[in-house]
């Protein structure tokens, strides 16, 4: 089992959440946005200029930016 | 208990509970949440084997792909610009004609003073405002479509790297896109934007996006002195304002309102088909606005244009022996290296203060002529060429915001002083580009 960070994910990977890291404002967000441990996520793609990406999570599309992804540990399933 | 103890025994709690459960109590309550969430939906929901690939997935493919992302990002916000002009025409052409039949009637009306208010003052100045109408009404309806399809979340996730790159948040994108419609409605969404220097920037940059309101004086102007090519120096216009906006932002973002920039994780919603309904609820809640200012402030200004053309009783109307010649005559000067330094455009610009779209309608009313043929008044009674049209164009697009964006500026920042610099900057800057393309292009085209 390797654990890297979403931001390491390639378009149409998948991985499972393991921990949220980083702090603040971002954080409380990224749970709120149903970012948490365990949840399912596929990389979907990366924005046209190479940042933000898009993710799928709990059955809808989101995006954040690389640096906020890179704060993101997943394991690969 | 005193203060400091309730924090000591907060933070025991803390501690306490962060050793029971390994973890921080925001993740659990959130996992916990989910953790409902998921055990609940397992017991009702059947779920499709295999993921399905949902048209919206489809549509992104194409939509926000690598290559064809940008390209067509501005192939949309091109083609909305056609659409708005092309369709305008004709319908602008019935208004003018309305209002020509209406001045005839107005000019056999006794006594001669009261023809003059109706036929010059009233239906000359309202009339000319009120001649857009279809343009502005047309690109609200634009503006609804895409916001109620789902493309402005796309634009914000095509645009935040840009965005990010001027120290700005993908969130200032849509104040920013609104701002084409409204600037005081742009600087009321600012509040979604959570980072305070984010914020700021954005509410101060806003109004160069260049409002409805401003509309009018493009179409006018480029009409009359760009027949050829109207569409493209109207979107001109519009990108002039969005470039200034950026040199701004990074400059503000440098300099007086230095520090990072908040976070971007944000839904891109499934496509939607737009309503017929919801299209029209959006259109009309932002151009009600534009129909109450003309039926008050821009009414009451028409009239009193009309008066102070008209006083001391007497002079010719609209003569520099009016009292609204001798309040342009002190002002045109210092508009002179811009190329307009006539004091009819001076007094248009001080009325433009009050609500942008005025520009055309004090015109209207100096001139005494409505509509279509006010942009040729224009060209004839003030010796411009297109240069001199131009550069005041790029004036009207720039210079200060009109008196109830500032009024929402001083609301919204809570502050005298970001609203004073907000007047002041954006004349500053208006001035110095206005005259650079008077002076530089002078010396290209003679």
């Amino acid at each position: 089992m390797t654990v890297k960070t979403l931001n390491d994910l390639k378009c149409g990977e998948r991985g499972r959440i393991v921990k949220i890291g980083g702090g603040g404002s971002i954080r409380r967000r990224l749970l709120d946005m149903g970012v948490v441990p365990g949840s399912e996520v596929k990389m979907e793609r990366v924005a046209p200029l190479g940042d933000p990406i898009e993710i799928k999570v709990k059955g809808y599309n989101l995006s954040l930016r690389r640096k906020e992804a890179a704060s993101i540990q997943v394991e690969a399933t | 208990m005193s203060r400091e103890e309730i924090l000591r025994a907060k933070d025991r709690s803390i501690t306490h509970l962060r050793g029971i459960l390994g973890d921080d109590a925001e993740t659990v309550i959130a996992e916990e949440r989910y953790g409902f969430i998921s055990g609940l939906l397992r017991d009702v929901l059947k779920k499709p084997p295999i993921e399905r690939i949902t048209l919206s997935d489809k549509i992104d493919n194409v939509v926000i792909n690598r290559w064809l992302g940008i390209p067509l990002f501005l192939a949309l916000m091109y083609g909305m610009f056609q659409f708005v002009f092309t369709l305008s025409v004709p319908l602008m052409g019935w208004i003018n004609e309305l209002f020509g039949g209406l001045a005839g009637y107005a000019s056999g009306v006794s006594p001669a003073w009261l023809s003059s208010l109706l036929a010059n003052g009233i239906i000359g100045g309202v009339g000319s405002v009120l001649i857009f109408i279809p343009p502005i009404f047309l690109l609200f309806i634009a503006i609804a479509i895409l916001e109620d399809c789902g493309y402005m979340a796309r634009a914000a996730f095509i645009m935040d790297r840009l965005m990010h790159k001027i120290r700005l948040h993908g969130r200032s994108f849509i104040p920013m896109i609104l701002g084409f419609g409204c600037n005081i409605a742009a600087i009321m969404a600012c509040r979604t934007i959570e980072n305070p220097k984010d914020r700021l920037t954005t509410i101060l940059i806003n109004p160069f996006m260049s409002c409805g309101a401003r509309l009018p004086i493009y179409i006018l102007l480029a009409g009359a002195f760009f027949t050829a090519n109207q569409g493209l120096v109207v979107f001109s216009m519009y990108l002039i304002g969005i470039i200034i906006a950026i040199i701004m932002a990074l400059v503000l973002r440098r300099s007086i309102l230095k520090g990072p920039s908040g976070h971007f994780v944000m839904e891109l919603p499934p496509y939607r088909l737009p309503t017929v309904t919801g299209v029209l609820v959006h259109t009309w809640e932002r151009g009600r606005q534009f129909l109450i200012r003309a039926g008050t402030v821009i009414f009451g200004i028409v009239v009193l244009v009309w008066l102070l053309s008209s006083l001391p009783w007497g002079v010719e109307y609209a003569s520099a022996e009016s009292v609204i010649g001798k309040i342009g005559s002190f002002i045109a000067p210092v508009l002179a290296p811009a190329g307009f330094g006539q004091w009819e455009a001076a007094v248009s610009l001080v009325f433009g203060f009050l609500t942008k779209e005025v520009v055309v309608g004090t015109m209207g009313a100096m001139f005494g002529v409505g509509g279509g043929i006010l942009g040729g008044t224009i060209a004839t009674r003030l010796g411009w060429t297109p240069l001199v049209a131009f550069a005041f164009m790029v004036f009207c697009l720039l210079y200060v915001p009109c008196v109830a964006a500032l009024g929402t500026i001083r609301s919204e920042t809570n502050s005298w002083k970001w609203t004073g610099f907000a007047a002041v900057y954006t004349t500053a800057i208006a001035w110095i580009a206005a005259t650079l393309i008077f002076q530089i292009g002078r010396l290209f085209i003679a």
